[in-house]
C-alpha cells in the first residue's frame, strides 16, 4: 500500500534544467506556497522540485487554468505524487476542454505506469480514457473477432498483459481486465489467456478467480446456470491441476465455491465422487490425503450433504460422522494452525445434526 | 513466556513520524491525514500517547486538522467537496475560482475525525451538516460510494469511510443504508471471501472494509454466509495472514483480516501465538513493523501491526474497537453504539 517512489520523469517530461521561478514561460504565475499551518503534523520533507511544481500547481488550478501548460503540469505533479488526487481531476477536465488527443493520453498512462503501478487513480483515469476512446455501443454488431482487431481494444489488452507478465498477481491489472472484457464483450478468448495464466503459475489465484469470471459473469446476473456437462467438465480441469500441486488452495476453494453457489447438490453428486477417487490413485493418495484443502473440502461437501439428507436419520448420522472426522483430521494432524476453528466446527456439526 | 512487543521503540518510531517524513514518503503527500490517523493510532494502542505527546502538542496537531477541513459555503456546486482534505497541498482554502482544486476526501474526513477523537478533541468545530451532504452526493445508484467527486473510483474502502464518518457523527442520513448493503453483499465471493466490487478476486483488505461496514450499520447478517466468510478469513492465517489465497503473510493483515476475524465473532479462533510470532519479527531494530521480516518499517504496516498484535495478546493493551481503530473506552464514552463489540454478535 505504501509505496516509496523516488520521481524520475520522461525523458520527453524532462523540466528544463532552470528552477520555473526562471522560466519565462511561468513568469506571469504567482505560485502559492503550501500553507501548512504553525505546527504541521507529520511534514515531508520535499525535494526542491516538488515543492516548486507544487507551489505553481496550486496557483493554477486555483485559478481552474485551461492551458497545454496547466495539462503538462499536471502530468509532472502526477508522476512525482500519483496520489494526488485533484490533480488527476483536474488532469482529465483539462483533456476534454482542451479537446486533446484520448490515445496520446493513454500512452501517456502507459509511459508513467511503471512507476505507480499498484496505484488506484491512474486505473480508474485508464478505465474512463478507454470510454471516452470506443463507445461499446459503436462495436454492438461487430462480432468477436473483428472487435480483436480493433486498435483500441488490442492496445488495451496488450497494456495488461504486459503488466500481468511483470505481476501476475497484480490486483488492478486484473480488475481492469475484466472492466475490458465486459465492457467491449470480447468473451471468447479470456479463457485461453486465463489457462495460459493458470499453466505458468497454478497457484495464481489471481487467474483461478478470472475463470470464474469468464464462466459466469458474460450473462445478465442470476441466469447463469451450472449445467452438468460443464461441472463435469470444470470438475476434469481442476482434478488435473491438483494432480500438479495438490497443497494448492485455489483449485479446491475454486471448485467448491462454484458448486457451492450454483449447484450444492453436485458437492457430493459429482465432486465427491471425483476427488475420492484422486485420493485412491496410488500415484496421488499420499499427496492427495495430506493436504489440508482436500479435508476441507470434505467437510464442506458432507455438510452439504447431510442438510439433503434431512428425512433419512441414519444416512444423515453417518455423513456427519465422516465430516466430523475430516474435522478431527484436520485439527489434530493436517492444519494445527487452525486446530481451534476445526474443534469448533466440529462442535458446530453436532449441533446441525441435533437439529 | 509471551512474545513482547518492543513497546517503547515503537513509541518513538511514532514520534519521529509525527514530527517529520523524509522525502522518499512524498507519494503519502496526498494522504498525510491518513498518516497521522495512524501515528495516533499506534501511540494509542500501545497505551503511550499520553506519555509521548504534551497537551501542548495535541492542541498543535487538533488546529493542523482542523486547518484541512473544507467547509461548506451553503451552494450545491461545493457541497460534494465538503469534508477534511488528505493533507495540506490542496487549496488554498478561500481563492479557489476552481472548485475542485480545494476538494475532501472520504478518506480524509474519515481519518481526521478518528484523529481528533484520538487528541481529545470533542468534535464541535466540526461542520457536520455538510459532511453528511457530501456524502449523501458521494453515494451512487450502485450503492458503492466515491471518495471525492470528478472520479470513476468506488470500492468498499469509501463505503467503509462514510459508515465510520456516520457512526462517530451520529447522524446516517447521508448514506442509503439498504444501497450500501446491497453493493457490499454483490461483493461477496463464492470462495467465502469479499472483493472490490462484483466478480474480483477476494482480497483481505476490502474484506475488512464490507465487514466493518455491515457491522456499524448493524447488518452483519446479510452476509449470505457467514460462517463461509469466517472461514476465508481464518484460512488466510500461514502464521502471521495474507491479503489473498497464495499470497505471502503482510503485517497489516494482522488487522485487516484480524478485525474482521473479531467481528464475525471468531476471536477464539486463531492461533494468536503464531501472528505475534510474525510480527515480532517484521518489527525492525529502532522501531516501527514492516511489511514483511527484514524491510523497511512505515506508519501504516507499524501502527495496524501494533493494532494486530494487541487483539492477539488482549492483556498488555488497551482495547481497540476492531470497527472503528478508536479505543472501546472511548467509544462507549461517545455512545457510538454500532461500534461495540457487544452489538457485533459476541
Amino acid at each position: 500500500m505504501v509505496r516509496i517512489v523516488d520521481s524520475e520523469l520522461d525523458q520527453e517530461d524532462l523540466p528544463s534544467p532552470l528552477p520555473m521561478s526562471e522560466q519565462e514561460e511561468w513568469s506571469d504565475v504567482v505560485p502559492i506556497p503550501q500553507d501548512d499551518g504553525r505546527h504541521p503534523v507529520c511534514p515531508i520533507a520535499y525535494k526542491d522540485d516538488y515543492r516548486e511544481m507544487t507551489d505553481y500547481f496550486r496557483a493554477i488550478m486555483a485559478a481552474g487554468e485551461v492551458s497545454q501548460r496547466a495539462f503538462d503540469l499536471a502530468g509532472r505533479v502526477i508522476d512525482a505524487n500519483a496520489a494526488h488526487y485533484t490533480a488527476w481531476v483536474y488532469r482529465k477536465k483539462l483533456l476534454l476542454d482542451l479537446g486533446l488527443d484520448i490515445s496520446s493520453e493513454l500512452d501517456w498512462v502507459s509511459r508513467i505506469s511503471e512507476r505507480h503501478i499498484k496505484n488506484y487513480q491512474l486505473w480508474h483515469h485508464r478505465g474512463a480514457l478507454l470510454e471516452l476512446l470506443l463507445d461499446p455501443k459503436g462495436i454492438a454488431d461487430k462480432t468477436q473477432d473483428e472487435r480483436m482487431q480493433i486498435p483500441a481494444i488490442r492496445r488495451e489488452l496488450q497494456f495488461v498483459g504486459e503488466v500481468i507478465d511483470k505481476d501476475s498477481k497484480n490486483f488492478h491489472a486484473w480488475s481492469h481486465r475484466q472492466f475490458v472484457v465486459r465492457l467491449y464483450g470480447i468473451w471468447d478468448q479470456e479463457m485461453a489467456y486465463v489457462e495460459t495464466q493458470i499453466n505458468q503459475d497454478v497457484r495464481n489465484n489471481s487467474a483461478w478467480n478470472q475463470r470464474y469470471f469468464v464462466l459466469t459473469a458474460n450473462q445478465p446476473a442470476d441466469v447463469f446456470v451450472l449445467t452438468d456437462d460443464v461441472a463435469d467438465k470444470e470438475i476434469a480441469y481442476v482434478m488435473d491441476k491438483i494432480k500438479l500441486a495438490p497443497n494448492n488452495e485455489s483449485p479446491w476453494s475454486y471448485i467448491v465455491g462454484l458448486l457451492m453457489r450454483h449447484a450444492p447438490n453436485m458437492l457430493y453428486e459429482r465432486l465427491l465422487p471425483s476427488i475420492n477417487a484422486l485420493a485412491a490413485a496410488d500415484e496421488y493418495a499420499l499427496a492427495v490425503s495430506s493436504t489440508p484443502f482436500f479435508w476441507s473440502a470434505l467437510v464442506d461437501i458432507y455438510e452439504e450433504q447431510a442438510k439433503a439428507l434431512a428425512g433419512a436419520e441414519q444416512q444423515q448420522a453417518e455423513v456427519m460422522a465422516f465430516a466430523s472426522e475430516a474435522c478431527e483430521s484436520l485439527a489434530t494432524k493436517y492444519d494445527p494452525i487452525r486446530a481451534k476453528y476445526w474443534e469448533y466446527r466440529k462442535q458446530t456439526l453436532k449441533t446441525a445434526s441435533a437439529c | 513466556m509471551a512474545t513482547q512487543l518492543a513497546v517503547d521503540s515503537h513509541a518513538r518510531y511514532f514520534r519521529i513520524c509525527l514530527s517529520g517524513l523524509p522525502h522518499q514518503m512524498t507519494s503519502l503527500d496526498a494522504a498525510r491525514m491518513t498518516f497521522v490517523q495512524l501515528c495516533l493510532v499506534g501511540l494509542t494502542a500501545l497505551g503511550k500517547l499520553d506519555e509521548v505527546c504534551s497537551a501542548e502538542e495535541k492542541k498543535q496537531m487538533i488546529e493542523w486538522i482542523y486547518g484541512q477541513q473544507v467547509l461548506g459555503d451553503g451552494t450545491e456546486l461545493s457541497a460534494a467537496y465538503c469534508g477534511f482534505r488528505g493533507g495540506s497541498l490542496f487549496g488554498p482554502h478561500d481563492l479557489c475560482d476552481y472548485v475542485a482544486a480545494n476538494s475532501a476526501n472520504v478518506a480524509g474526513t474519515y481519518s481526521a475525525l478518528c484523529a481528533l477523537l484520538l487528541l481529545g478533541d470533542d468534535l464541535s468545530r466540526v461542520d457536520r451538516p455538510a459532511i453528511v451532504e457530501a456524502l449523501r452526493c458521494l453515494q451512487q445508484d450502485s450503492g458503492c460510494f466515491a471518495p471525492h467527486p470528478g472520479t470513476t473510483e468506488r470500492d468498499p474502502r469509501f463505503i467503509y469511510c462514510a459508515c465510520a464518518i456516520s457512526a462517530i457523527l451520529g447522524d446516517w442520513s447521508g448514506v442509503d443504508k439498504d444501497a450500501a448493503v446491497k453493493y457490499i453483499v454483490s461483493c461477496c465471493n463464492p470462495d467465502g471471501g469479499m472483493t472490490q466490487a462484483p466478480f474480483q478476486e477476494s482480497h483481505g483488505g476490502h474484506l475488512y472494509c464490507c465487514v466493518a461496514s455491515l457491522a456499524l450499520m448493524g447488518r452483519l447478517d446479510a452476509i449470505p454466509d457467514q460462517q463461509r466468510t469466517l472461514k476465508w478469513a481464518l484460512q488466510r492465517q500461514n502464521c502471521g495472514y495474507q491479503g489473498r489465497v497464495n499470497k505471502p503473510a503482510d503485517s497489516c493483515y494482522s488487522f485487516w483480516v484480524g478485525a474482521a476475524v473479531e467481528l464475525l465473532g471468531g476471536h477464539d479462533l486463531v492461533d494468536a501465538a503464531a501472528v505475534s510470532a510474525f510480527l515480532v519479527q517484521c518489527e525492525t531494530r529502532f522501531g516501527g513493523i514492516a511489511k514483511f521480516p527484514d524491510e523497511f518499517p512505515d506508519p501504516l504496516h507499524a501502527a495496524l501491526g501494533v493494532v494486530g498484535f494487541a487483539f492477539c495478546n488482549p492483556d498488555g493493551f488497551p482495547r481497540m474497537s476492531p470497527t472503528l481503530l478508536l479505543p472501546e473506552s472511548l467509544v462507549d464514552r461517545l455512545d457510538i453504539k454500532a461500534a461495540r463489540r457487544s452489538n457485533n454478535g459476541e
